[in-house]
């Protein structure tokens, strides 16, 4: 009886939690999370691909939404394939381009870009110089128009040569007074003396003082050719009128004398570990970047290794780094980690900074968290965070149709499967435990990496002498 | 989380075109804030929702009506206590809210400026209920312990040393607000000055919040791809039981007239000098303002742009150069600056940086360089609409500073009818060489090597 009265008790327990739990519902936290919807990355009806005999490829990306025209010429070759002496050369011709094209002077062209509202912006990267331009749909034609003069026919008249490099120089010397790009300029110097990842892309004061117009008229001819360039449009258009205009306009387009091709590989980073301090008395807080080779674009195991990057240093708030370095001790406001992914292995980073008495803790910390990943690599629920991280917000990452045309296009340039947005997910969830800790194992070195600090010598240098050779230089 | 205390806004990405076949194209479009739907709980919490199933994102913003402004004994507190929110409920602890979002591929993070503060989640739709347990959470069972008080001090000092102690920009900003408001509050930066973040304490926090986080001081925003009845269900489960503040306390002061130029230098080591001035401008919703946007396109908007050729194409004397209206609650300011090259002059910079101030007072803008800059803001209006979180940016801000949603329509009528006479006229009116504040940020005499 006494037993039947507390099971009748505990019943109307249980019911009155049911009540309120009704009322007011655990909070989403509590309870799994809801399955994820996942269709398709790339809207297949709304995109066209063609080639041109000339080789020429076309990328097509219909979005009605907005009255609005991207337009993109994309080569795949920039500051990678140029030499050390001459870096950013690619760089300087990309600026040289946006400064006069066609029947335009540099003033006349600045004129036809801004009358329409439009954006124009050539730059380059290791692997691939990019010609942008954006503005409105109904101005489709001038803005074609305006594409294939800068590609085509860009004027490199030596005047403007002049002033951009001059331009150019003074632009380097006033980068020196951001702490965060000396950390990142000596970084790179000590991780490869002597192959050309190791200079800015925009080159030095040393390489760009050597650069004129017949240089990058050299170049332009060299790197832009129809054979492997990608012409894409995105937004308010539609595919024939794209393919129409890109036949008349590029069909003739030479294929282009496209014999440097590939960045020369670099050869092995320096087997110890070492520092090298670029000295600024003034500051009170150290800029720090540890690392050492990373990996290619193309490596087969590019998607484990993000993964064990996520769990390390790439997923903002969940990985390790932060949660120890920020979180844990408050000795920075941001941490992270990544691999630079080139046609050949660029580097891997950890980027920090802290007050200059923590600059050792913070460097021990930091090598103390590659050393763990190696040690303890990411357990089932860390990877499954990951994986749920790198799916989700590379969906995210995906919000709009530029974002879709953009990463279709960084496929090309780097001869990677067309299809690889609408697999990744899955690759992701192929991903096993196995694959994270031999990431872990075979990508990660703290026993050789370079150590770079930006800030005062004097206090730095006690802090970070047992840690290898110490190399002091100016900025 | 990455909180920012914002360097410098980003151009006004304002206005609108004048010719024919432009203001064709944008009235084409359908403004998605038209369709906005406003709903008021009964405890004041105000929420602005706009569903767009075209979009695979929504976007979910939290807008408090505070901001640096508001601060009294500790200036920072605003934007440190924005920090705070993220350390931990009475049921999670420190960082999880952030966690959790970014455990599902979301965008979590906020940022505080002189008028408000903001947090924002982009998700996907099946994360959205988390999203709004979570916030609900953090307004209901914030704690704010001495110990997480003392690590995300340390964090915040490291924000300050990053964008203001370390670097010349920062430097020249934080010194010409100081300069160019002696009165009101928007004089103090927003990451608030050291010894005052230092200063903060826990009691401070509670207070902060039991005033400003009630839920009437609270705007949510919530576009895209969400079904408003069930999201606003969960809203009123989730916000409905927070207690409206009875008084919410602003500061009175305002800022008295400027009788005459300021001027003021800060030595650092930099290699580029850097000149930086600003006037006093309407507060946000002045009529006045199209025509200072326009005026900021001419100035600042491409390589045709008048300060981009005259200074840095023309005269090498700076690496770039701009000029803005910069709108505010309480008071705008227009600014102008120059990142003077390392091997020019800073006086040469100067003259001219004026010269082309001057000129706006003097001469009516040419009507190719009206059409132009008309263009380039409707372009920009256009390209606001792409992402949902700009959208939910742009309604929560007219909300929260003028009180309603301003259609695309009326913005470009607005600036339709800017003339060159309103742009002769506003310049006349507000960049007057006497209501100037000037800020030179040079190295010290032979601190460094020329190159």
């Amino acid at each position: 009886m006494r037993a039947l009265q507390e099971a009748a008790a505990l019943g109307a327990v249980a019911l009155l939690a049911a009540a309120c739990a009704w009322l007011e519902p655990a909070p989403a936290w509590e309870r799994p999370p809801p399955p994820v919807r996942e269709g398709p990355v790339v809207p297949g009806e709304r995109l066209y691909r063609t080639t041109l005999p000339n080789g020429l490829q076309v990328l097509v990306l219909e979005d009605r939404r907005l009255p609005r025209l991207r337009l993109g010429l994309v080569v795949p070759r920039g500051a990678g394939v140029e030499e050390r002496e001459r870096a950013g050369l690619a760089s300087l011709t990309a600026d040289l381009m946006e400064r006069g094209a066609g029947e335009r002077d540099a003033l006349a062209l600045a004129r036809a870009v801004d009358d329409l509202g439009a954006d124009l912006a050539v730059s380059a990267g290791w692997d691939s110089t990019r010609v942008l331009l954006s503005g409105l749909s109904e101005d489709r034609d001038a803005l074609l128009g305006l594409l294939v003069d800068v590609v085509r026919r860009p004027r490199f008249e030596a005047p403007e040569a002049e002033r951009a490099r001059s331009e150019r120089l003074a632009a380097l010397e006033r980068a020196k007074d951001d702490p965060g790009t000396l950390a990142g300029w000596a970084f790179l110097r000590a991780l490869y003396p002597d192959h050309r990842y190791g200079l800015p892309l925009e080159g030095t004061s040393e390489t760009v003082a050597g650069l004129d117009a017949p240089a990058v008229r050299a170049f332009h001819a060299q790197a832009f050719g129809a054979r492997d360039a990608i012409l894409f449009a995105v937004g308010d258009v539609g595919r024939a009128e794209i393919e129409a205009f890109a036949r008349a306009a590029l069909g003739d387009w030479p294929s282009g004398d496209l014999s440097r091709l590939t960045p020369e590989p670099p050869a092995p980073a320096p087997p110890e570990r070492r520092v090298v301090i670029v000295d600024r008395p003034d500051l009170n807080q150290a800029q720090i970047v540890i690392g050492h080779e990373g990996m290619a674009r193309s490596d087969p195991e590019r998607v484990a290794a993000g993964l064990m990057n996520d769990v390390l240093g790439g997923s903002g708030f969940l990985s390790r780094l932060m949660v120890r370095v920020r979180s844990g001790e408050g000795l920075t406001y941001a941490v992270g980690s990544g691999f630079s992914l080139r046609r050949q292995p660029g580097p891997f980073t950890v980027g920090t900074f802290t007050r200059v008495p923590e600059t050792r803790k913070v460097v021990d910390l930091v090598l103390a968290e590659l050393v763990r990943m190696q040690q303890e690599p990411p357990s089932p629920a860390e990877l499954e965070t990951a994986k749920s991280y790198a799916a989700g917000s590379f969906a995210l990452e995906l919000e709009t149709a530029a974002a879709i045309a953009g990463s279709l296009v960084d496929l090309e340039v780097y001869g990677l499967p067309p299809d690889a947005l609408d697999t990744y997910r899955s690759r992701v969830r192929a991903v096993g435990p196995d694959d994270v800790a031999r990431a872990a194992r075979t990508r990660l070195h703290p026993q050789r990496a370079a150590i770079v600090v930006v800030g005062p010598a004097q206090a730095l240098r006690p802090q970070l002498a047992d840690l290898g050779p110490v190399q002091v230089v100016q900025p | 989380m990455g909180s920012r205390a914002r360097a410098f806004p980003s151009a006004p990405a304002v206005l609108l075109g004048f010719l024919l076949a432009a203001a064709a194209a944008a009235a084409d479009v359908a403004d998605p804030a038209a369709r906005t739907r406003v709903e008021t709980l009964p405890n004041g919490l105000t929420a602005l929702l706009v569903e767009d199933r075209n979009t695979p994102v929504v976007s979910f913003q939290v807008w408090v009506r505070v901001g640096s402004k508001d601060e009294s004994r500790y200036t920072g507190l605003a934007h440190l206590f924005e920090h705070m929110m993220f350390r931990g409920t009475k049921r999670l602890p420190p960082e999880r809210h952030g966690q959790l979002i970014q455990a599902r591929g979301g965008r979590v993070n906020a940022y505080t400026t002189r008028d408000v503060t903001v947090y924002f989640e982009d998700v996907t739709a099946e994360t959205l209920p988390l999203v709004i347990d979570l916030e609900a959470e953090r307004f209901a069972n914030l704690r704010v312990t001495e110990e997480t008080l003392a690590s995300e001090r340390e964090v915040v000092l490291e924000e300050r040393r990053l964008r203001t102690e370390t670097r010349p920009e920062g430097q020249a900003f934080e010194a010409l607000l100081a300069l160019a408001f002696q009165s009101h509050p928007y004089r103090w930066p927003v990451i608030g000055w050291r010894s005052d973040v230092e200063a903060v304490s826990v009691e401070a926090c509670r207070d902060f919040f039991r005033t400003y986080y009630a839920p009437d001081n609270l705007v949510l925003v919530v576009v895209g791809d969400f079904e408003a009845e069930p999201a606003l269900a969960r809203i009123r489960r989730r916000f409905g039981a927070l207690e409206a503040a009875s008084a919410i306390p602003r500061n009175p002061t305002r800022e008295p007239e400027q009788r005459g130029e300021r001027q003021a230098t800060v030595q650092f080591e930099a290699r580029a000098p850097i000149l930086a001035a600003a006037w006093h401008a309407p507060p946000a919703g002045h009529a006045d303002a199209e025509a200072l946007d326009v005026a900021s396109q001419i100035l600042s908007a491409g390589r045709s742009s008048r300060l981009y050729r005259r200074l840095v194409y023309e005269e090498r004397q700076a690496l770039a150069a701009h000029g803005a209206y910069w709108e505010l609650q309480q008071a705008g300011l227009f600014y102008a600056w120059a990142d003077v090259r390392p091997d020019a002059s800073l006086e040469r910079a100067e003259s001219l940086l004026f010269g082309e101030i001057a000129r706006l007072r003097e001469q009516p803008v040419a009507p190719e360089e009206l059409a132009r800059a008309k263009r380039q803001l409707e372009v920009a209006l256009l390209a606001g609409l792409e992402r949902t979180s700009s959208l939910a940016s742009r309604i929560g801000s007219d909300w929260v500073l003028l009180g309603r949603i301003r259609p695309l329509e009326e913005r470009l009528a607005a600036y339709r009818r800017v003339s060159a006479e309103d742009v002769q006229r506003v310049a006349r009116a507000y960049l007057q060489d006497a209501r100037r504040s000037v800020i030179r940020v040079v190295a010290p005499a032979g601190a460094v090597a020329p190159p």
